[in-house]
């Protein structure tokens, strides 16, 4: 069988699973972590566009996802606006603010852009946490309504389940890789890269680097505002704690544990952050010290992620079978 | 041994095990409070006090209803004063853990989280320092509460500094919060009918400790006095930078913090004369003989002297026993609710509650202590005197606000 | 009114001393290795949690355990490098950023296991107020604010000095020359990440002193650091004491005159705009 066989039959295999597993998963309790994980997919993917793609770390990414969150929240809540148009507003109202933040901090490289879009963070925080008459600040929003129903021919898709938000958390995730997939494999993607790996040289080639630099930041963003709007719909109580710097921290850790610029690493980071957590609580303690140490001996010894070293691990595993016969 | 004797060994002991279970049913409480973090100076002694309670119980011989005899068993989890993490530790304690009691709830914004969707669910949630009003104003029916909302405890406070004279009052507090500007309104109504005024009011956040900013506008302004509304460790901070600025005006305070939850922050003499006006809970001069025996147990077990507001989980655990005794089992909440709206204030309980209309709980899930006026004197809190309130008024006022 | 703005200015000096020893911690990192040592907040939490033990374990006094803590701190500071980024010294700069994520992590979670999740408040006997003219000056902040300056005059005497000072100008200046001059990069390279540890345990002493130490204190006063770097120019001494006073006294004024609630975001918003208009800094030469 060919590679590429192999491939689609995996991919398909995947896909059969995600479809069928709210038949093997029924405990609400991790039908609650795998939306949560899917969610962070979305939130990874965009990260993984601006750091894994591009290399420019960005600390922002959960202070982009706090803004989707409030901003189709209070759209829905405030203004009463049908919730899947608020849900469709929120990653835009997110990448417009992102262009506002990107066009100046991009000017900086490296260390100084990182520091910015920490900066950033902290100020998206500070005022989703003190300007509390407009987002109840730590107290909150309660009863963020779920989108209503959708009804095809006789089927119901009800989103007031956990099911039913299921496929539209996996939808979303699907949705966001493709969009990445799309744009590594277009102009667009190799100019990123080519930054990544040389920005001075792409710059002397006559390459605009900034605009390119610009809309990976504001996809990034945007779809972070997408992550964003699902979960706040999805957990019914919006409050800044879910968008701190921590939490920005872990979406970098996701692509790096993943594996920057791939397109599953980012998936397999989501779910990873989401549910080492969770069986690390016996450990809770000891759990910043394990991710930390993760960081820092991934970033020298594996720095292209966990993905991409099992996958090298698996094609010399192949190379090895195909060459001692049965 | 033989394959044969080893299959019969094990039936036998798993017999022996499922017979000596019959006996005694384990009723498990989940308790969710702030842990570690900022509510932790209200979390963790709510959650101890909730153990020490479940061991008393169990001692005891254990809760006897309807034939069964019931030990308890507490698991605790720490929302860290978060209402996203109190939201997942509830999900699991009823779908993982099948737990149907839940007591604690020290602070507000991980308990109104809670309190938003526990109507759904089939459980009793029984809450306790957390003072915002709406938590009872939305007069869930599987909710109820052992402290009084804020604006109770904040009206006879303004009463009583009214009646000391001050005309001018500069407040600093977390006003951003909803139980503190609650506390405040009342306050300011009340003192107003005294002829007083407020001259400021400055806010702080509920984890700052640099108020020094706040402080030196406020002492700009000279008023008669100070009203810090805020967690213990931030008003901490507050008193012992007012001194610092070399203020002496007096300064009233509503945080139920324990004198040695002070004195890690502010030394002895900076807290000299501080007031706390809030209900009356935990000192001894106020209180009758179970609150000497909870402090000294309190003490003996955990190596510390319990915080004033502990008691609001301690009585939990046996307002839930009289409950489950009531309705003869504890396997259908919705049959021990029941019971909780018709209990009396037990025997056991540690803190002084005015019963409305007979019942402990008032027809929103309220129970109502007195309200007092403690002071900071050479290193102690001391009662010195009652805040006259009612809570018939109260209650009426509270069943109003429902929509 | 004038008195109110001598006292915000007043109160402002004392942290703001504390953020210049925070910056010229960072700064001699950045300027001589060009690494931007996040995790430099957490060195300093460390060491403030060290000075509350020292001083309460063996009963002595505030300053005798701050000066311990720094030893404890410059030990910490040649392990990080050795151990964290001399690894990564020549691969993407990006690299050693995310380490110093990772270390931050790591540094936060080892505090939160030997120390707990409670904050510490480092009782001091320094408790005089005296009153000059209607401004209330606290001995304590005095005494944070004279600290600080004994702080940074030693470590610049050192720097401009001494022969190790030397060595360490020549790596900032060049470092390929000074390798070829025969300067073990290698020591340098220990020798500054001591220092600049041994600094950041004692600000955080005397954070400890002055407010609390707490999780989340030592990621707030990294990013304080940097900005001062910032508002002072990357790898500039005299910029780090500048910008950190500066952003102290405008902390204090702005909490005072215009809101206290967003009073950390005025420090960051100061970075944003310095970073955009100028970024080598209001002194830097770069």
């Amino acid at each position: 069988m060919s590679l590429p066989t192999v491939r689609a039959i995996g991919l398909a295999v995947l896909v059969l699973a995600a479809l069928a597993l709210p038949l093997g998963v029924t405990l609400p309790y991790f039908q609650h972590l795998v939306i949560l994980a899917l969610i962070w997919v979305v939130l990874s993917q965009g990260q993984n566009l601006i750091q894994g793609f591009t290399g420019y770390v960005s600390i922002a990414q959960a202070g982009f996802m706090g803004i989707g969150a409030y901003s189709s929240t209070l759209l829905s809540v405030k203004l009463g606006w049908p919730v899947w148009l608020a849900m469709a507003a929120a990653p835009g109202v997110t990448a417009a603010l992102a262009v506002l933040a990107g066009y100046p901090s991009l000017r900086v490289k490296g260390h100084y852009f990182a520091i910015v879009t920490l900066a950033y963070n902290m100020v998206i925080f500070i005022v989703l946490m003190t300007w509390s008459s407009l987002t109840g600040g730590e107290a909150g929003i309660s009863n963020v309504p779920r989108p209503p129903d959708i009804a095809i021919g006789g089927l119901v898709w009800d989103l007031d389940s956990r099911v039913g938000y299921y496929y539209l958390a996996l939808a979303s995730a699907a949705l966001a890789t493709l969009l990445c997939a799309l744009i590594l494999h277009s102009r667009v993607g190799r100019v990123l890269v080519a930054i990544r790996q040389n920005e001075a040289l792409i710059e002397a080639a006559g390459v605009q680097s900034w605009r390119y630099k610009l809309l990976a930041f504001v996809v990034s963003a945007g779809l972070a505002g997408l992550a964003g709007a699902l979960y706040a719909h999805f957990i019914g109580f919006l409050n800044p704690d879910a968008f701190g710097v921590d939490h920005s921290l872990n979406a970098i850790l996701a692509v790096i544990l993943g594996g920057s610029g791939t397109l599953s690493g980012p998936v397999v980071g989501a779910f990873a952050v989401v549910f080492l957590p969770e069986y690390l609580r016996v450990a809770e303690n000891y759990r910043l010290v394990i991710y930390g140490f993760i960081l820092v001996t991934a970033t020298i010894f594996m720095p292209r992620g966990l993905v991409p070293l099992v996958a090298s691990g698996l094609r010399a595993l192949a190379a090895r079978l195909r060459r001692e016969p049965g | 041994m033989n394959k044969l004797a080893r299959s019969i060994a094990a039936v036998s002991a798993a017999l022996a095990c499922l017979g000596a279970a019959a006996a005694d049913k384990e009723l498990l409480i989940g308790v969710n409070d702030s842990l570690t973090g900022p509510g932790a100076v209200y979390g963790l002694p709510q959650a101890n006090a909730v153990q020490m309670a479940a061991d008393e119980i169990n001692a005891a011989g254990g809760i006897k209803a309807g034939g069964d005899v019931y030990k308890l068993r507490v698991i605790a989890n720490d929302d860290k004063a978060n209402p996203t993490e109190a939201t997942n530790s509830v999900r699991k304690l009823i779908d993982r853990d099948g737990v149907k009691y839940l007591l604690g709830f020290c602070c507000s914004g991980p308990t109104s989280a809670v309190a938003s969707f526990i109507e759904r669910e089939n459980a009793l949630m029984l809450v306790g320092n957390a003072a915002e009003r709406a938590i009872t104003a939305k007069g869930t029916p599987n909710l109820f509460r052992t402290r009084p909302p804020a604006d109770f405890t904040g009206a006879a406070a303004g009463a009583f500094v009214g009646k000391r004279g001050a005309k001018n009052i500069a407040v600093i507090g977390s006003l951003d919060v909803g139980f503190y500007t609650q506390y405040l309104e009342a306050f300011e109504r009340e003192f107003a009918k005294a002829g007083g005024k407020i001259v400021a009011k400055e806010t702080f956040g509920l984890k700052d400790r640099d108020m020094t900013p706040q402080l030196t506008k406020v002492r700009a302004l000279n008023p008669d006095a100070l009203l810090v509304l805020g967690y213990v460790e931030p008003s901490a901070f507050v008193y012992r930078q007012a001194t610092e600025l070399g203020m002496t005006i007096p300064r009233y305070g509503f945080t139920s913090g324990s004198e040695e939850q002070f004195l890690r922050v502010a030394t002895s003499e900076q807290m000299e004369g501080v007031w706390d006006l809030r209900p009356t809970e935990l000192t001894v001069e106020a209180l009758a003989d179970n609150a000497k025996t909870y402090v000294a147990n309190y003490t003996k077990r955990f190596g510390t002297p319990p915080s004033p507001s502990s008691p609001y989980a301690y009585d939990q655990v046996y307002v839930l026993k009289q409950a489950v005794e009531r309705a003869g089992s504890a396997e259908d909440p919705k049959k021990v609710t029941a019971e909780v709206r018709k209990v009396t204030v037990p025997k056991e309980a540690v803190m002084k509650y005015l019963p409305v209309g007979g019942t402990m709980f008032d027809v929103n899930g309220q129970a109502y202590t007195s309200n007092g006026a403690f002071q900071w004197q050479k290193g102690k809190w001391v009662y010195v005197s009652d805040l006259p309130s009612d809570p018939a008024l109260y209650s009426e006022f509270l069943r109003g606000l429902r929509k | 009114m004038i008195i109110e703005i001598l006292q915000q200015m007043l109160n402002g000096l004392a942290i703001g001393s504390v953020y210049t020893v925070i910056a010229l911690g960072l700064t001699v990192v950045f300027g001589i290795l060009g690494i931007a040592h996040f995790a430099h907040g957490s060195v300093a939490m460390s060491g403030g949690y060290l000075t509350f033990l020292f001083g309460e374990r063996l009963a002595i006094g505030f300053f005798p355990a701050m000066a311990l803590a720094m030893l404890v701190g410059a030990v910490i500071g040649l392990l990080i490098e050795r151990l964290a980024y001399r690894p990564v010294r020549d691969a993407p700069h990006i690299n050693a950023f995310i380490i110093a994520l990772g270390l931050t992590m790591m540094v936060e979670g080892i505090n939160l296991l030997a120390f707990g999740a409670d904050q510490v408040v480092i009782q001091t006997p320094y408790r005089g107020v005296f009153n000059v003219g209607g401004v209330a000056v606290a001995e304590l902040r005095l005494l944070v604010i004279l600290t600080a300056c004994t702080l940074i005059g030693v470590v610049a005497l050192l720097i401009s000095r001494t022969k190790t000072g030397k060595s360490i100008r020549a790596v900032a200046q060049n470092r390929p020359a000074a390798v070829l001059m025969g300067i073990n990069v290698n020591r340098v390279s220990a020798i500054v990440f001591s220092v600049s540890s041994a600094l950041g345990a004692a600000a955080g002493a005397l954070v400890g002193a002055l407010l609390a130490i707490a999780p989340g204190v030592g990621e707030g006063l990294a990013v304080k650091g940097f900005a001062v770097l910032i508002l002072g120019g990357l790898g500039s001494i005299p910029g780090a004491i500048v910008g950190g006073l500066v952003l102290g006294v405008s902390e204090s004024l702005a909490a005072g005159f215009i809101s206290s609630a967003y009073k950390d975001v005025i420090a960051f918003m100061v970075m944003i705009v310095v970073l955009l208009f100028r970024p080598e800094g209001l002194l830097g030469k770069r």
